[in-house]
């Protein structure tokens, strides 16, 4: 259990921390034939559009309501539902989710009671349009993904039928397009038929279709939306998808099987061990291959990363999986720095989470001697400065090739990250090796010892 | 609104040495630029703007004022260069939260300038405010000047909420704030006869280290780079320079004609993409400094670069020369790049013309040929059309339209602000050169466009080497490659994809 503490500052110096539109129009990105739509002004779309480019290296569908200094005060209803004319005429798009920004919000105008009373109302013909309240002032990228996933899961309708074997997966921002792929796998390996909510593995995992198209090109679809409360069970993975998952049961009236996460042995262990009793189906060949090779590199990897003084900053959800993993392997967390609060924070099995930014990273993995930081590619500098090896994950990374490529959930991802962590680890201390008096003397001490025995 | 009020829109918008706005009529000139469409905008806002023509002031803390959204995207993202400090590279924002949009923010400012300027000592702070503080009405002049009293160092606002505009007009607003509070305020240390503004240079992959040293070579000085590597102290001295160069860019030519207004110095547009355009440079610099000598020497030098670059590039014009491109950037770039192509023996089928003027579509248009295609509206689909009806070799354009080409399967070059490569000058001439080969000539193109083994148009044709016939052993690639071996074609069409792989 882990205190949650604030950095001090007001300020943010060095942010770790991303607005909430950026978290919602990620989400909507891993649904099929999409596009997110910024209500607030030009910007805020082309910032976020730029840095999530730079991350995926994929084009980002995204559009803005684009309103302007006239707009602002008098009323943005106009803008959105031309944005919406003009995105329906162009793209012809099956979902647009429409979220708001600071700028929006502070003008408290009615977007709901807008676009209720508008050709866009829920049910209406043309494409699903999903609004989302997510202003820049509160909360941030993680909070941003749980509000537009609650936004959407109100958006699909009510059934009354269950179709057997449909197994709504939910999922938080954590996951790459390789750990999706292995979730939907492993629950597919239980006799399940997942639909996972949102998809990025589909949209944002980087591959070449026939055609360019201006929305998003895999994810889910709308008519796995439209079926989805027609699921037997909620499966959510991440406390970022947990709302919107247990919106989800009630709406279909269905079981819930919740995870802040499946990082490390234990925790993918817990995953297994519900749907193993959930479906009463023994748990698949490839999951058993995969924990044998997890426990020896384990084994392995707890020589390197044991003691291992460690600096994470990461998203809430992100920041206890990838701790939890070295946790369990071993290693000291030291300083563990959140953009924003969440409840999941407190699961940490370490001691302290810090609200905070890159400098308060720095600062607090620097006092206590870091020897890793684990942060996206901001913290570069902040470690650099601190001479500690850097693992790079989380958002944004744009100094690595294959960001959605790398596996760190399930036993198979949790192994990968192991050894990427451990890699980084080794390739550091051999490049930073003293090659002082004292280590010398040490060394030839070793060797006298050797040579004694 | 009492900040956004602060700025003279009007007076900004009413530029004369603006092409764009001079062609329009009265009425519509006072309305500015046209208001970008909702649902159809791809640009940057007027912060944005700002941001990229202050932040490469390297020394300076940059301080946003705003919620988390404006910084918290796009700090560390610009690839201006520096030669010394990394300060400007360091996010600073406000990070407004609920109770600040309520009780106003400017409390949390004045900290947040005064915690900068503890830390790091810097020369100054710029401060930008963005959409929601100036909604929330925070009086932010007042609070950077409480904050520059506090600190004993310059605290500069920059008046700039997304909604008031585009990047361009962000571009203009800094312009404005550097002629308002900070040009004029610093004496250098020396002068000389030979010194020189720079205006709208941002040392993008280090562009500026290819020019300056041939402007020495002149013995031109930059006295004040505005504002690619640049310190506060150089900038806060740009009055005392004899001549300014505006560097590509439209939205600038108001801080030029301040220059001029204010201190009486010339100033003339150019570029330094390609032969052409260094060649009118240099002389133009010889021009305004008003000075013979100057002008035979820049003769000299123009010869001798030319023709050692000349022979640098002989063996990138034969691999390029022939290769069609279709061109999409704005401004003084749209026409400077396509004679830098053309220098290079590449034929520019297409060229883009946004935030071009008239001007600048007349000589595309003259310098494209007949034949030649001037885009005006440059969506990625409409981009990939042209490409397509022009057969295209390539498509050379901003980092936004990477993946428009590369999912197109079409060869790409950066030349816009995100780019990785320095094309300024003459060594910037040889680098562009080499990069266009590199994408042309890449191995990858031919691969990513071939069909795959699934979609192979001729299933019977004679790609299973590998699989010998019935009773043989099958040959491995390696060993296909001098023995002879039979083809089944039975045989072949019972294997499935994941036994030949
Ligand atoms: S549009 Fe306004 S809120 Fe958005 S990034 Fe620009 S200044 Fe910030």
């Amino acid at each position: 259990m882990a205190g949650v503490t604030s950095g001090g500052r007001g300020a943010a110096f060095d942010p770790l921390k991303h607005s909430q539109p950026l978290g919602g129009a990620l989400a909507f990105l891993g649904l099929a034939r999409c596009i997110p739509l910024l209500h607030g002004a030009q910007g805020c779309s082309a910032f976020a559009k730029a840095l999530l480019t730079r991350h995926f290296r994929e084009p980002i569908p995204l559009q803005s309501t684009a309103i302007n200094d006239v707009s602002a005060v008098l009323g943005s209803s106009d803008s959105l539902l031309s944005a919406l004319d003009t995105i329906n005429e162009r793209q012809r798009p099956d979902v647009v989710g429409v979220l708001t920004t600071g700028l929006t919000e502070v003008s408290e105008e009615d977007m709901l009671g807008v676009l209720g009373s508008s050709r866009y109302a829920a049910g209406s013909r043309g494409p699903m349009v999903i609004p989302v309240s997510t202003p820049d002032f509160h909360g941030g990228l993680s909070d941003g993904w749980s509000a537009a996933l609650q936004g959407i899961v109100a958006a699909v309708p009510a059934t009354g039928v269950t179709v057997p074997g449909r197994a709504a997966v939910l999922v938080g921002p954590a996951l790459t397009a390789v750990d999706l792929d292995e979730i939907a796998d492993l629950v597919r390996a239980f006799g399940l038929d997942p639909v996972v909510v949102p998809d990025l593995s589909g949209s944002l995992d980087g591959h070449l279709d026939e055609n360019w198209s201006p929305l998003t090109t895999g994810g889910t679809t709308v008519d796995a939306l439209l079926g989805l409360a027609s699921c037997e069970v909620v499966i959510t993975i991440g406390s970022a998808a947990a709302a919107a998952g247990g919106a989800l049961a009630a709406k279909a009236g269905a079981p819930l099987i919740s995870h802040d996460h499946a990082s490390g042995l234990a925790a993918t262990d817990r995953l297994v061990t519900d749907l193993t009793r959930y479906t009463g189906v023994a748990a698949p060949d490839a999951a058993r291959r995969w924990r044998r090779r997890l426990a020896d590199g384990l084994m392995d990897s707890h020589f390197v990363l044991g003691g291992a003084k460690v600096a994470i900053a990461l998203e809430p959800d992100q920041l206890v999986a990838v701790g939890s993993l070295l946790y369990d392997v071993g290693a000291e967390i030291v300083t563990a720095v959140s953009p924003t609060d969440a409840d999941v924070l407190r699961c940490a099995p370490w001691e302290e989470v810090v609200i905070g930014d890159f400098v308060d990273l720095s600062e607090r993995a620097e006092a206590a001697g870091a020897e890793l930081v684990v942060a996206s590619s901001h913290g570069a500098d902040a470690a650099a400065v601190i001479g500690a090896a850097h693992l790079t994950m989380g958002f944004p990374v744009y100094d690595r090739m294959g960001a959605q490529l790398r596996a760190t959930s399930g036993y198979r991802g949790s192994l990968q990250l192991l050894v990427d962590a451990a890699n980084r680890l080794l390739e550091h201390r051999e490049s930073h090796r003293a090659t002082g008096p004292s280590r010398a003397r040490r060394a030839s001490a070793e060797q006298l010892e050797e040579l004694a025995c | 609104m009492a900040a956004l009020t602060k700025i003279d829109a009007a007076a900004l918008f009413d530029e004369p040495a603006c092409d764009h706005n001079r062609a329009k009529d009265p009425k519509a000139r006072k309305t500015g630029c046209s208001r970008p469409k909702p649902g159809g905008t791809a640009g940057g806002c007027a912060f944005d703007g700002a941001m990229i023509t202050l932040v490469p002031i390297a020394d300076v803390a940059h301080v946003v004022h705003g919620p988390i959204a404006c910084a918290g995207n796009s700090w560390d993202g610009r690839g201006s260069l520096s030669s010394g400090p990394t300060l400007y590279r360091r996010g600073f924002s406000t990070d407004l939260g609920e109770q600040d949009v309520v009780f106003g923010g400017e409390q949390r400012l004045y900290d947040t300038i005064v915690e900068a300027a503890r830390r790091h000592h810097p020369p100054a702070v710029f401060v930008y405010s963005t959409c929601v503080t100036a909604m929330i009405g925070d009086d932010f002049d007042a609070v950077c000047a409480a904050a520059a009293t506090a600190t004993g160092i310059p605290v500069v606002p920059v008046n700039s909420p997304g909604f008031a505009g585009s990047k361009n007009f962000g571009n203009r607003l800094a312009g404005q704030a550097l002629l308002e509070h900070v040009i004029g305020t610093v004496e250098p240390a020396f002068t000389t006869p030979y010194d020189v503004n720079l205006v709208g240079e941002y040392n993008i992959a280090g562009e500026l280290w290819d020019v300056t040293p041939v402007l020495a070579k002149l013995g031109i000085r930059v006295l004040a780079s505005i504002s690619g590597d640049a310190r506060y102290a150089d900038v806060a001295a740009a009055h005392r320079a004899k001549a300014t160069m505006v560097v590509c860019s439209r939205a600038l030519l108001s801080l030029a004609r301040g220059l001029q207004d204010r201190y009486g110095i010339p100033w003339f547009e150019g570029s330094f993409y390609g032969i052409r355009a260094m060649r009118d440079t240099l002389r133009g610099f010889a021009r305004l400094l008003d000075d013979k000598e100057l002008s035979w020497r820049a003769e000299e030098l123009i010869a001798a670069e030319e023709a050692a670059l000349a022979t640098a590039l002989v063996p990138y014009r034969e691999r390029l020369v022939g290769a069609r491109a279709v061109l999409y950037t704005g401004g003084v770039k749209s026409w400077s790049l396509v004679s830098a192509l053309q220098d290079l023996g590449v034929e520019v089928v297409a060229s883009g013309a946004t935030k071009s003027t008239e001007d600048d579509v007349d000589k595309i248009t003259e310098l494209l040929g007949p034949d030649g295609i001037v885009i005006r509206n440059g969506t990625p689909a409409e981009l990939l059309r042209v490409a397509a009806d022009t057969q295209a070799d390539i498509l050379i354009a901003g980092g936004r339209n990477q993946y428009t080409a590369l999912k197109g399967k079409l060869p790409f070059l950066d030349v816009n602000q995100e780019r990785h490569h320095a094309f300024a000058g003459y060594p910037g001439m040889i680098e562009f050169a080499r990069r266009l080969d590199l994408a042309l000539s890449s191995p990858v193109w031919e691969q990513v466009r071939a069909a795959a083994p699934w979609d192979d148009p001729d299933p019977a044709g004679p790609t299973g080497q590998r699989i010998a016939g019935p009773g043989g052993v099958a040959a491995t690639a390696a060993a296909a490659a001098d023995v002879d071996v039979d083809v089944d074609a039975d045989a072949d069409a019972d294997i499935d994809d994941d036994e030949v792989f």
